[in-house]
């Protein structure tokens, strides 16, 4: 216990040191913002989902909480994923060195893991609804309590239990190869649902309702059915299949603290996941080094930071994750519901492309707006040691954020094209043209802000590559500004009657963002020199 | 008179109310092997980030190569070399394509840049393992590869800040070799280290740096001369420093920046 209150109090200490500069101050603002946003969610939530739980239970249909808790389910595994941008978890190697015991380390982590939006917003979510049970019938609130409780728990634990294996396997080329082709044969497959449901029409229907039917009786023997049915019992006065309910419910969380505690007990062990891992290590081939890549004609420091940039992310399990995000997405939304059911996408495709292409640019925040974050261990001093100018280092690493997000927009296109339908020439014409005037505007803010308020990231780990809050939410403010814009832009010219110039003018203005983007150029490069021992330091920090 | 390879007037760096480096006049000849010292937090770092451009000085002036460091800052860091404190290195990449990169950023072209990286894997004996991150490299690995990152655009003056800190014999008797080629050739080497016998082995010129002023500098004779020049009153006292005792780099080291604290008065619980 007085180990746990000493990282407390470093921690306290930590916080109280990071709001002695502006900088600081800016970042807790933003944090409180950030917070107050999600404690709205947290709290609105918390009372739609408590109204609803006293409506089924005081209805008499217990067993419908399901239908609560599996989107509290969802919400809980997927957010962090959606917005890796207010994601984070601190890094806990450093706890290693301490002599602490290895459940103290578990709380530790676990700890960790309550920071985190999701489970901050879920949480409340879950006292909402042990509320809403609770006045609704009250004799089974402590039931209630202890079977959402352990639900709660279960999520706790099962979304870190699913980063830190999915950490593992990405790290090395060969799982990553496997997770990746594994990936691709569960999107290919997915996409037939939908044409499929809709080729075939009514009879599909009935038999995609049959397998809904069948779906919902076997969700009972999940987590979110399984506590809807312990609680339903209560009520119901089934101990058995209450009781049962409950240790199914229990198992899974058990079984997920056993997965979790495997990886927890390995890095508690010291283990060092690396990309050289396991047999490679022992192989001792020399081989003559290939020369570096030739990047269309580009000078020789351009073309060589565009290609460490590259190998950078190519090595960076979580960051390539994140990047196949907008599919998992598009996968989402498509299972969604067809027919009458049909979510938004499925019933306005022809907007899928261009929102899918605006959350790619929203996922490139930690990329874009940190863009030295990645260059820790000392790395980002080289830049300011080598002979060259760090508008030709900015250049590259914007260079490669572009290939990046235009590598996603191509995957999203294609991904729209299988499963919804294939974007209409004019809907892709207009998307790039917003993409060419949005992105040179993007990159200077995202240069200029990850000069002032760089954030140590580490590719290689979930929830450690988070820009800095501030960042983020000024990022987001930006975006929200200019793809606002070009939402003016387009309505006006549709609404004139010639949507075509609406290609036109975001030309125009691409041809202004891109003047704007060279004139900053050598602006951005000034500040970066005259703030180069922030970074250093910031990024050097141990 | 020839150009000296490093000089600085005047060299002056502030932390808000904190003066770390303060009217330092430094004047390193062409060739010269350089060692600059000073105990824990004198102001050793600072002074070579200021002379490898990380870090501006708030006043006072730096030549490198007769180039203004201010005015002409691409032209002096084509000139050197550095190994700084934490090595700048990027851990996610190989050894080679680390070295690749930063042949490259040096201006290098791409062949001569893989050349010279293949060269330098081979002789820093770390060409066996050529997928193995950077970051995966052992500290002494490292220090050999940004040694190597340091040199491969043949540098005429190189910095290097603790460059045989936990390097291994072997490699440390490899890295000497090469330095020593270096001067042969006619570099320049400008070199931090708290290992005196290091050193006094390689540097023929030192200064010492005590609490962000110069308190030293010259050859290793000049400096024992001046050290023994000094304790002459005292041997009046009894202090028994004969002139023709030959005081090491570690004796003068002491004398001048102060001896060191008896730690046995204190943490008696450390038994």
């Amino acid at each position: 216990m007085d180990r746990l209150s000493a990282l407390a109090a470093m921690r306290w200490q930590m916080f109280r040191h990071s709001i002695e500069t502006v900088r600081g101050r800016l970042e807790l603002l933003s944090r409180i913002l950030v917070g107050l946003l999600f404690t709205l969610l947290a709290v609105g939530g918390a009372i739609g989902y408590g109204a609803a739980a006293w409506y089924f239970v005081s209805r008499g249909h217990t067993q419908y909480l399901a239908f609560l808790l599996w989107p509290i389910l969802l919400f809980w595994q997927i957010f962090p994923i959606m917005a890796s941008a207010f994601s984070e978890s601190p890094d806990s190697s450093y706890l290693l060195r301490f002599p602490l015991s290895y459940q103290s380390y578990f709380l530790v982590r676990i700890f960790y893991g309550l920071l985190d939006p999701a489970s901050f917003v879920g949480g409340f979510w879950l006292i909402g609804m042990t509320l809403g049970v609770g006045v609704a019938a009250p004799v089974l609130l402590p039931g209630a309590a202890v079977v959402l409780f352990v639900f709660g728990m279960f999520n706790v634990l099962f979304t870190q239990m699913i980063f830190i294996w999915v950490e593992k396997w990405l790290v090395q080329r060969r799982t990553r190869e496997i997770i990746g082709v594994l990936f691709f044969l569960l999107f290919m497959s997915i996409q037939f649902i939908g044409p499929l449901a809709n080729h075939y029409g009514h009879g599909a229907r009935i038999a995609v309702a049959q397998i809904a039917t069948r779906l919902s009786t076997s969700q009972q023997f999940f987590p979110p059915g399984a506590s809807a049915n312990a609680i339903a019992g209560m009520q119901s006065l089934e101990w058995h299949s209450s009781l049962a309910s409950f240790l199914l419910l229990s198992g899974y969380a058990a079984i997920v603290f056993w997965l979790l505690s495997i990886r927890f007990r390995a890095q508690y062990r010291g283990e060092n996941l690396s990309e050289t891992g396991g047999h490679e290590k022992s192989k001792t081939t020399k081989q003559a080094p290939r020369a570096g890549w030739s990047v269309l004609g580009a000078p020789g420091p351009i073309a060589a930071t565009f290609e460490k940039e590259i190998r950078y992310l190519a090595r960076s399990g979580p960051l390539l994750f994140s990047l196949a995000v907008p599919l998992i997405m598009l996968v989402f939304f498509r299972v969604q519901g067809t027919g009458n059911h049909a979510g938004f996408f499925a019933r306005s495709p022809s907007l899928v492309f261009p929102i899918g292409a605006a959350y790619a640019l929203l996922l490139l925040t930690n990329l874009s707006y940190n863009t030295f974050g990645g260059d820790t261990g000392g790395g980002v001093q080289f830049f300011f040691a080598a002979p060259v100018r760090l508008r030709d280092v900015l250049i590259a690493k914007n260079l490669a954020h572009t290939f990046v997000f235009a590598v996603d927009v191509l995957v999203i296109w294609l991904g729209v094209w299988l499963l919804y339908q294939r974007p209409v020439i004019y809907v892709t014409l207009l998307t790039l043209a917003a993409a060419l005037f949005v992105l040179p505007v993007d990159f200077v803010a995202g240069n200029v802000f990850s000069i002032y308020s760089p954030k140590k990231a580490n590719p290689g780990k979930f929830r450690q590559q988070r820009a800095a809050q501030v960042t983020v939410l000024a990022s987001f403010a930006l975006r929200a500004l200019l793809l606002g814009l070009v939402a003016l832009v387009v309505w006006l010219c549709r609404e004139y009657g010639n949507p075509w110039l609406a290609g036109l003018i975001l030309l125009l203005l691409a041809g202004c963002a891109f003047a704007g983007y060279a004139a900053l150029l050598g602006r951005t490069e000034k500040l970066a020199l005259e703030r180069r021992e922030v970074l250093i330091a910031e990024l050097g920090r141990k | 008179m020839d150009q000296p390879a490093i000089a600085t007037e005047s060299l002056t760096r502030r932390f808000g109310e904190f003066i770390a480096v303060q009217d330092v006049n430094l004047r390193v000849e062409a060739g010269q092997f350089f060692g600059f010292l000073g105990p824990n937090g004198a102001g050793k770092s600072t002074t070579i980030k200021m002379l490898t451009g990380l870090l501006a000085p708030t006043s006072g002036s730096i030549r490198i190569l007769d180039f203004d460091l201010n005015e002409r800052p691409i032209e002096v860091k084509r000139q050197i070399g550095v190994v700084p404190e934490d090595m700048a290195l990027f851990g996610r990449l190989t050894g080679s394509e680390y070295l690749n990169f930063v042949g490259r950023m040096y201006g290098l072209d791409r062949e001569t840049a893989s050349r010279r990286t293949a060269e330098l894997l081979d002789f820093m004996q770390l060409a066996d393992n050529p997928k193995k991150l950077v970051m995966d490299y052992s500290h002494g690995m490292q220090k050999k590869i940004a040694m190597a990152a340091a040199v491969i655009h043949g540098p005429k003056v190189l910095f290097l800040d603790e460059p045989f800190e936990g390097v291994d014999a072997v490699a440390s008797g490899t890295l000497k070799a090469m330095l020593q080629r270096m001067i042969s050739h006619g570099a320049t080497i400008f070199l931090t280290s708290h290992v005196l016998e290091i050193v006094e082995r390689l540097c023929s010129h030192v200064a010492i740096i005590h609490k962000g002023r110069l308190v030293a500098q010259g050859s290793l004779e000049e400096l024992r001369a001046g050290v023994q020049a000094q304790a002459a009153p005292a041997n009046d006292n009894g202090d028994n420093l004969s002139s023709a005792q030959k005081l090491t780099l570690e004796e003068i080291f002491l004398r001048i920046v102060g001896g060191s604290q008896s730690a046995q008065e204190e943490l008696s619980w450390l038994g």
